[in-house]
């Protein structure tokens, strides 16, 4: 007998199969350590550090305004963005959840959208629409266009989270007398809010990285994070670029993981 | 304070299927209903059309004398136990039982109290800070009670509200709810495929099928006198003799039968029970008689259950295992008797 | 019906929103294609009678046909790996594919760039260990973008084969072994037509992803390379011929409707993107 070596009971993949696994996960994740060693160069420009390592450019990042600003600015709109496609999504997928029928699929498919069409197409059509609408280079535009494109994120973890709700609890709420914002408050979202958390993490992420839109929609007053990497990285490839993009590898790991700790949660 | 319930004539349709076919169904204030039937016989949808889930297309639904039928669920104040409780995962037990009350709005003294009183009520008060998924199934069906019946419904519905249990509890618990519909006193409307525990529970018991009602009446009137080979067969086990009756005496297999209120001619379909058959000893003699030969035979404890090949057909028959006259054995010869007043006429049911 | 009002209203906020501030938009995308500069289908016409039009569409099914040749490639030997790992090794496994997913596009451009470019890490420690005297070309053509397209595109074909995979009951494997079938055959007879409907799910998700990308191409092609998004850009902020842009859009949403909608015979996609039932 082969005894207990995993699932496969003894059928562990190939050396080939192993080989390609291994190298891919490398191609993964290596490049991305690059800009660690980088960030911490002595050098002026983009390399590893040749005789010492320095925080310099960590120095430039937390006293240049500029850099500090597009931060405050791209959390701020991530936080409007998060919680207009929370409260959206979170609700919608209730709606049709609990409706389950035909033109409810629809709706769910059409909140997909943003998923499946490019962020050029919709940046274009932006970029005529809220100069139109007036809302060309405002908070408001590009949070409003963050989370609407945010939705889907939420839409398919609260989803996930309702397939393992029980519809009877709902019922009995409703039976004992329960009005449907009591039913919402006291019995679904608890129940679902891990998958609620989970979708405002990505929707979060979703908007913290998003480039194309505010590329086309944002000049002067909207500066964002993503927007001062994209101008760095193609006008001066200055060190100080790895640095933020530690920061940011650093915060998603973070959201990455809290989210890790919160399935556990739900699933123990 | 208890209240009466009236179906009158209600209908629901899924696209061409009809779930439920024009029942109608009279419920006394403060008595114990049960529906029973097949699955797919409509009783489940009936139970949810007096909660108010689903809507009926036609028909009324009145309580005492107020027509309810368009009301949402949440408008009706009644009491619901439903299959496989439905208690809030998120919620201790004492949280479960109380959430009626804050739906309320009821302060927090009263809730309290009332909490306690239905948790004593069904003898759970030591529990109170569980989580539901920390009580055992019995323990479970209780809290459900409690929380159904804590706000003084004018209704108790219960969905199938012992199947998740196993046979022993089940026995137990239909006492319990038995004992405790006699104690608050309200009317209790059951739903279950259980022919037993409808026997047991009910003051009323209504018999479907295919959507339709076929006969309601207390327990022992549908046993004894059950109107349709459906019933006689759902409920208990029975034999049936499909005889013809020419000039008051019916005629079977070349056999006369002995029939009290039987018809002066044409076909007559009998429903005989097994355990009104008798396994005649020498020299005995009964209203009718049936020789025959043991076909097939079982040992159910309490007693034999068998099979005997008669000029009438097979026929079952139950026989006390405590000092049985025979030892059963394939091929045996027998005679089976019964009384004139035994068997009785049941009608064919619509196909 | 009356009593599901309420429900309704839930979806309610969500569905005006879609509808005002991204369906809108992207109409008027589809209108400004047949609308400007002129009504009718000139545009279009575009299609078969520009060469710098064609052009573009062949360079970019071209790169999206490589990097989804190589993204099924490599992803289906890491999801082969991670479905038959133990409880423990495939959370690291998984790990390593979700950190890269949700890592921005912009920090991984960078991050090749860093490495790629005539100074970078790799050309200066290739020249520093003698294997080449003058520095390679890895970025700012068509490589490059090839590069950092597989990057991005791998952890979205590993989550869909992956799934597939973990359907498929690892004992038929051992049973295919234990009836004497060597590795090579179990693999080919047994999983590989087993976890099928993962691969085409995985492909389709990464070549609809691929042909409207923006960021990588444009950073790692450098200007030189144009894929469809980054000349729709061109020709509307820069040239400012709004028609041709737009009905470029229109071509480019079709191509992943069409995509989709025959795709859809072969698999569930609802699962793709997490169904709800």
């Amino acid at each position: 007998m082969n005894g207990g070596h995993g699932p496969g009971g003894g059928h562990g993949p190939g050396p080939f199969a192993r080989g390609i696994a291994w190298a891919t996960a490398l191609y993964l994740l290596l490049p991305l350590s690059i800009v660690l060693p980088v960030s911490l160069t002595d050098q002026r420009f983009l390399s590893l550090p040749k005789h010492d390592i320095s925080w310099q450019y960590y120095h430039n990042l937390f006293t240049s305004p500029l850099w500090l600003d597009a931060m405050a600015q791209s959390f701020w709109i991530a936080c409007a963005a998060t919680a207009i496609a929370v409260i959206c999504g979170t609700l919608c997928a209730i709606g049709c959840w609990r409706l389950a029928r035909r033109s409810t699929e629809v709706i769910r498919a059409l909140m997909l959208l943003p998923l499946i069409i490019p962020s050029i197409v919709y940046a274009i059509g932006l970029y005529r629409y809220f100069a139109w609408a007036g809302l060309l280079d405002t908070f408001l535009g590009v949070a409003l266009a963050h989370g609407v494109t945010g939705i889907p994120y939420v839409i398919v973890t609260v989803s996930t989270a309702l397939a393992a709700f029980d519809p009877r609890l709902e019922q009995a709420s409703r039976g004992m007398g329960a009005s449907l914002r009591q039913t919402l408050a006291w019995v679904i979202l608890p129940r679902i809010m891990p998958g609620i958390v989970s979708g405002g993490i990505f929707a979060f992420i979703h908007s913290w990285d998003e480039l194309l839109i505010v590329l086309f929609i944002a000049s002067r007053n909207v500066y964002t994070l993503p927007r001062r990497i994209w101008n760095g990285i193609n006008e001066n490839l200055d060190p100080t670029m790895a640095a933020v993009a530690v920061l940011l590898i650093g915060m998603t790991l973070a959201l990455l993981l809290l989210d890790m700790a919160l399935r556990r949660r739900r699933e123990g | 304070m208890s209240h009466a319930l009236a179906l009158h004539g209600v209908t629901k349709r899924y696209g061409n299927f009809v779930a439920v076919d024009r029942v109608s169904l009279d419920v006394a204030a403060g008595s114990f209903l049960t529906l029973l039937g097949p699955s797919g016989s409509g009783k489940t949808t009936i139970l949810m059309a007096i909660a108010g889930f689903t809507v009926p297309d036609a028909g009324r639904i009145l309580l005492d004398t107020k027509d309810i039928t368009a009301l949402p669920p949440e408008k009706r104040d009644f009491g619901m136990v439903f299959q496989g409780y439905a208690l809030f995962p998120h919620m201790t037990v004492a949280e479960n039982v109380a959430f009626p009350l804050r739906v309320r709005g009821m302060g927090r003294a009263e809730r309290e109290d009332k909490v306690r009183a239905a948790l004593d009520l069904v003898q759970l008060s030591a529990l109170g800070d569980r989580r539901p998924q920390q009580l055992s199934g019995g323990q479970q069906q209780r809290v459900a009670l409690a929380r159904a019946l804590v706000f003084d419904p004018a209704l108790l519905l219960l969905d199938e509200p012992l199947s998740a249990l196993d046979k022993k509890l089940r026995a137990e618990l239909q006492e319990e709810l038995r004992a405790l519909h006699r104690r608050v006193g309200r009317t209790f409307v059951n739903v279950t495929h259980d022919q037993d525990e409808a026997l047991s529970l009910s003051d009323q018991v209504a018999i479907l099928n295919h959507g339709k009602l076929i006969q309601t009446g207390e327990p022992a009137a549908l046993y004894e006198r059950p109107a349709t080979r459906f019933v006689a067969d759902f409920l208990g086990k029975s034999n049936f003799l499909e005889a013809t009756a020419e000039g008051g005496v019916l005629h079977l297999g070349g056999l006369d039968l002995a029939q009290a209120d039987a018809p002066a001619s044409g076909p007559v379909l009998l429903s005989l029970r097994p355990e009104k058959i008798a396994l005649l000893a020498d020299g005995e003699t009964a209203a009718n008689v049936a020789p025959g030969k043991i076909l097939s035979w079982s040992y159910l404890g309490a007693g034999y259950s068998l099979v005997v090949d008669t000029p009438m057909g097979p026929l079952r028959a139950s026989l006390p295992s405590w000092r049985a006259p025979i030892a059963p054995a394939e091929g045996l010869a027998v005679r089976l008797g019964w009384a004139a007043d035994a068997a009785v006429a049941v009608a064919e049911d619509p196909a | 019906m009356r009593r599901d009002t309420g429900w309704w209203l839930l979806i309610a906020p969500a569905f005006l929103l879609l509808t005002l501030v991204y369906i809108a938009p992207i109409a008027q995308v589809l209108a400004i294609s047949v609308m400007e500069p002129s009504p009718g289908l000139g545009n279009y016409e575009r299609l078969f009678t520009s060469e710098s039009v064609q052009r573009v569409i062949v360079t970019t099914l071209r790169i999206c046909i490589i990097t989804t040749a190589i993204a099924l490639l490599l992803g289906y030997g890491l999801a082969y790996v991670i479905a038959l790992a133990t409880e423990r090794a495939r959370r690291w496994w998984l790990l390593a594919v979700l950190v890269p997913l949700w890592i921005s596009v912009l920090v991984r451009a960078f991050a090749w760039v860093t490495l790629l470019r005539r100074q970078g890490v790799i050309n200066e420690g290739l020249i520093a260990a003698g294997v080449i005297t003058e520095p390679l070309a890895l970025v700012w053509n068509e490589t490059g973008i090839v590069i950092g397209m597989v990057h991005y595109m791998v952890p979205y074909a590993v989550l869909p084969m992956l799934a597939a995979m973990r359907e498929v009951d690892p004992r038929l494997l051992a049973a295919a072994r234990g009836m004497g079938a060597s590795r090579g055959f179990a693999f080919s007879r047994v999983f590989l037509p087993l976890s099928m409907p993962g691969v085409i799910a995985a492909g389709v998700l990464v070549f609809i992803f691929s042909l409207g990308f923006y960021i990588t191409p444009a950073l790692l092609g450098g200007g030189r390379t144009l894929m469809v998004a980054e000349w729709i850009k061109l020709q509307i902020l820069d040239l400012l011929r709004w028609g041709l842009g737009a009905m470029m859009a229109t071509v480019l949403v079709l191509a992943i409707l069409a995509t989709l909608v025959v795709f859809s015979r072969l698999v569930n996609l609802r699962r793709l993107f997490g169904g709800g039932a």
